[in-house]
């Protein structure tokens, strides 16, 4: 039964504003499997962002069980929260979130800086090699604003995959870029997709969520779709 | 996440803003270039006083001195034959820890030759007196064992006087002149002795310039009614030290005195008023190096607390990518680090500055010294560790969903 990559149940959310309770999650079941390409949808204010923040291991739920690739992570430290991230989850994010002050290759090695234990030269060969598949060998040395926002989203691809996560998850990954570039940086999903990678995607975009496999619409902190 | 990635994030930080990077290490700066300056004129005023000690003896010269008598003496008080010269000389054959003894007598008497004369101290005392203090004629020569031997009527003068009475010190040798009335035979002129803390003060040794050297015998049995000694200048051997030396005579004496009717003063007593003024402006100096380093502290803290704010998503990123709470903390220390040993650098160059125009000013043997230096970048670095404690706690509880926060 609990085969799936992502196995999550009865998920819940509050969150306290001032005197109120405001429930974000309502009880969400969800389970993907390895490999599969699935679009999270829904208006703002609807749990997505708040859904993805615990399968990203970026928050905990208020309560339900959430297991990761065959272990329990709803009551890690933030200190193993962290850990998990870093071997275990690939980032995409809406406005790139690049470190302005890095080149493109040293942007890209930075999550296996953050692992530790592997060389200065392993991580550069790593990085090299990802920018190399994402057609991004001439910006190496580059720093971020000297690229354009469907090259620095790709960046931001090569950075996600560097560690060889379990899981690939971007939120709005469209949401800044004009179409053309949209369309490429979906076109690499698809492909990374087609290689195996498991992706999760967050959008309110119908257009994008329609390059996934599977949809999951979601509306007042529960699965509708 | 690298050391070097969070010092260049540091500098470059400092870079965009470095005007207001420069106003936040202002307090920073004042406050360790006045650190530096008040250790760079602390040790040139040491090094001051210990070329004032080597010039009056060096630093194993111990005085004792005839202490007052109480107001109401104690029959052991009234027994005691109080400092003699056979105290002298029992020290001389007992004191294991000695290398020198003299014993020394002196009056305030009224010398004379021809029509001139006034009044000024004569002391009595031996040929090792010369010795411990480290004093020289410039003309003829000092007093002799034989002088003492024989109670000689001989007299060596110091400069100031033998100038004023003969017109020229070299003209003094072999003159006579009369104390209270009993004539003396100039065989000696000592060398002029000077001595400055600064440049405003005084001739330190001016005294010593002032003064006349007679046999001890002479003294004693010339112009005093008893064997008494006023003092006795000592010179520990430097095998056993000043201490084991200054322990040793004070229980010999009070052996044979049966009371404690001296007083033992080891070496660099003399010319506090001086060093005193100074000491003040040191803690001038300090207090307000203290207040500043502490002032520049807060404000730094409170910088960089902006600065963290600002860079929330930064943050939540980095942490996003699985930097944990502890690494975000240590790049934040880190940075802030690197910001102030800039700043420790700057103040560093200015107390330099200041070092050498209050030390030309007052002429002080005054410099900044490696170590001073080494002090100074670590002071800078213990308030940017404390000043960054702040910020990179702020930092660390950054949540990594932050780094999903748009607009």
């Amino acid at each position: 039964m609990s085969e799936a990559l992502l196995h999550a149940r009865a998920l819940t959310k509050n969150y306290k504003l001032g005197q109120v309770n405001v429930p974000a999650l309502r009880g969400v079941d969800v389970d993907i499997q390895a490999g599969e390409y699935v679009a999270i949808m829904g208006p703002s204010g609807s749990g997505k962002s708040t859904l993805m923040h615990i399968l990203g291991c970026l928050d905990r739920a208020t309560d339900g069980q959430y297991i990761l690739d065959g272990s329990d992570v709803s009551n890690l430290s933030r200190r193993q929260l962290a850990r998990v991230r870093n071997l275990k989850v690939g980032f995409v994010f809406q406005t790139f979130n690049l470190m302005p002050r890095l080149t493109v290759d040293e942007n890209v090695a930075l999550p296996l800086k953050y692992r530790g234990g592997i060389s200065r030269g392993e991580r550069k060969q790593r990085a090299m090699k990802l920018l190399d598949r994402l057609g991004l060998t001439d910006r190496i040395g580059h720093r971020p604003d000297e690229l354009s926002g469907g090259q620095r989203q790709r960046v931001a691809i090569a950075r996600a995959l560097v560690g060889e996560p379990t899981i690939l998850m971007a939120d709005e990954p469209t949401g800044n870029l004009d179409s053309a570039s949209g369309a490429e940086v979906l076109a690499t999903f698809e492909e990374l997709h087609a290689a195996g990678h498991t992706v999760v995607l967050v959008t309110h975009d119908a257009n994008v969520a329609a390059h996934a496999e599977r949809v999951i619409t979601m509306a007042d902190g529960k699965i509708v779709a | 996440m690298g050391i070097l990635e969070s010092l260049l994030t540091g500098l470059d930080e400092a870079r965009r803003h470095l005007g207001q990077t420069l106003l936040s290490l202002l307090g920073l700066i004042l406050g360790t270039g006045s650190i530096v300056t008040v250790l760079a004129l602390f040790g040139g005023q040491a090094k001051n006083t210990q070329n004032y000690l080597a010039e009056v003896g060096g630093l194993g010269t111990i005085i004792v001195r005839d202490r007052d008598m109480s107001v109401s003496p104690t029959a052991r008080e009234l027994a005691s034959k109080r400092l003699t010269y056979d105290d002298a000389e029992f020290l001389e054959q007992r004191a294991t820890t000695l290398s020198a003894v003299s014993p020394g007598w002196a009056r305030s008497l009224r010398y004379q030759a021809g029509n001139t004369g006034f009044t000024g101290q004569v002391v009595g005392t031996v040929p090792d007196y010369a010795v411990i203090n480290d004093i020289v004629p410039m003309a003829g020569r000092y007093l002799s064992d034989l002088d003492v031997l024989q109670q000689s009527r001989v007299i060596v003068m110091g400069w100031k006087f033998a100038d004023s009475l003969f017109g020229a010190a070299e003209k003094a040798l072999g003159q006579v002149l009369t104390v209270q009335g009993k004539a003396f035979r100039v065989v000696g002129v000592m060398e002029r002795e000077e001595f400055y803390f600064a440049v405003w003060s005084g001739n330190q040794l001016e005294y010593r310039n002032e003064r006349a050297y007679i046999p001890i015998t002479t003294a004693v049995s010339q112009f005093a009614e008893n064997d008494r000694l006023d003092f006795m200048t000592l010179k520990a051997d430097p095998t056993y030290g000043v201490r084991a030396a200054d322990a040793q005579v004070k229980s010999l004496l009070y052996a044979r005195h049966g009371v404690e009717d001296f007083d033992v003063t080891p070496p660099g007593g003399n010319g506090e008023d001086d060093t005193q003024f100074l000491m003040m402006f040191n803690y001038i100096f300090l207090v307000a190096g203290v207040v500043s380093l502490f002032t520049g502290g807060i404000v730094i803290a409170n910088i960089f607390l902006a600065s963290v704010v600002e860079r929330v998503r930064e943050m939540g990123t980095r942490m996003a990518l699985g930097a944990t709470p502890g690494t975000v903390f240590l790049h934040v220390v880190a940075e802030v680090l690197v910001v102030t040993l800039l700043g420790g650098l700057v103040g560093l160059a200015i107390g330099a500055g200041l070092t050498g125009v209050v030390g030309r000013l007052m002429g002080l043997p005054a410099a900044v010294t490696p170590a001073i230096a080494l002090i100074a970048l670590s002071t800078a670095g213990g308030v940017g560790l404390i000043a960054g404690l702040f910020p990179a706690l702020r930092a660390a509880r950054i949540s990594p969903v932050e780094a999903l926060r748009y607009g």
